[in-house]
């Protein structure tokens, strides 16, 4: 993706970043509209939905759970519980987004769905390594990537809940595929040695513990913070 | 169909995503981190991503959980476009010379 060599409007840039996860959010976003149809969600129901919320997996969870009429205290307590993994994201994102003027500062936090995060954070240390100087965060890359997602997502969803049922299970395909592959290309570009080695680890294994034994998103929440922890402790043995 | 709980529930949706978009944020926006901090919150993006594949290897099938090791070797070598088409195309196959 960095062999085109001419410089290009930071947005554009953006676009282009985005685009290979494109296959995935296509076939992805057709389901959740093929699923919401059965729930009798209306094309222009289900694209209002993800507008205004734009974090795929509640909106799964909450078109699996919807009734009609839907409980709407417990579907907002899942989508809380789902999408509050954002708040560390939010925080790791926090250093590089504060100096923004406020208009800015709130656009980037409402397009902060976890492949925009990522595609972000990476971004960031490219830069950081290109010019360590300047601030790693651009704007206009953020809202190239965010603006292809969210328009795809959207577009897709609403498609799904007109066309239905016509894709079939996902899984044959193997596009499910494509999230962990953008999650696993950044993993090896953090990688930096015995140090990451047993956050990670102990990542792994509470994370999937979480996961078998607790409801919700607590997986990612308990996965990360563990890490975390861990991080915590080897500092205390450097120094 | 648009009836008061529906609009609700899609409002109120939005309103708690957002909020766990900003609150991160807000938590950390004025405060200067000391070296620990630093590497607590330096290691947080990796920590997310592992928490979230992990699962993965529980729920998925025999041919999802080679197809994630053959994307991990591929992205060894490959950038984001090769390694989700090596990805997304050994997910496909796997599943389909197991079924």
């Amino acid at each position: 993706m960095s062999t085109i060599k001419t410089p290009q409007h930071p947005f554009v840039e953006g676009m282009i970043t985005a685009f290979p996860l494109l296959l995935g959010f296509v076939p992805v976003a057709f389901m959740l509209g093929a699923e919401a149809a059965q729930k009798d969600f209306s094309s222009v129901l289900i694209m209002f939905l993800t507008m205004v919320n734009f974090a795929g997996g509640s909106e799964f969870a909450a078109i699996e759970l919807w009734t009609s009429p839907p409980s709407v205290l417990f579907i907002i307590f899942v989508t809380f519980m789902v999408n509050s993994r954002h708040i560390i994201m939010g925080a790791t994102l926090a250093p590089h987004i504060k100096h923004l003027p406020k208009r800015k500062m709130l656009t980037t936090l409402f397009f902060m769905a976890d492949e925009v995060w990522a595609l972000a954070m990476q971004d960031i240390n490219k830069q950081h390594k290109l010019t360590p100087s300047k601030k790693g965060f651009r704007f206009d890359f953020y809202l190239g990537v965010a603006l292809s997602l969210y328009v795809t997502w959207s577009t897709f969803a609403g498609l799904g809940a007109y066309y239905g049922g016509m894709l079939g299970d996902l899984h044959q395909y193997g596009l499910h595929m494509a999230f962990p592959a953008l999650f696993i290309v950044i993993l090896v570009s953090m990688w930096n040695g015995k140090h990451n080695a047993l956050p990670w680890a102990v990542s792994a294994v509470v994370a999937m513990l979480a996961y078998q034994y607790l409801p919700g998103g607590w997986y990612v929440i308990l996965g990360t913070l563990s890490g975390m922890l861990v991080a915590y402790f080897q500092g205390e043995s450097d120094a | 169909m648009l009836d008061y709980a529906t609009l609700l529930t899609i409002l109120g949706m939005g309103m708690v995503t957002y909020f766990t978009r900003v609150f991160g944020f807000l938590l950390l926006r004025n405060k200067t981190l000391n070296d620990t901090q630093t590497r607590m919150m330096s290691i947080a993006p990796g920590c997310v991503f592992i928490a979230i594949i992990a699962p993965e290897f529980l729920t998925g099938t025999l041919g999802d959980i080679l197809a994630l090791c053959v994307t991990f070797i591929a992205a060894l070598r490959l950038g984001m476009l090769g390694t989700i088409v090596i990805g997304i195309t050994s997910a496909y196959g796997f599943n389909w010379l197991l079924s």
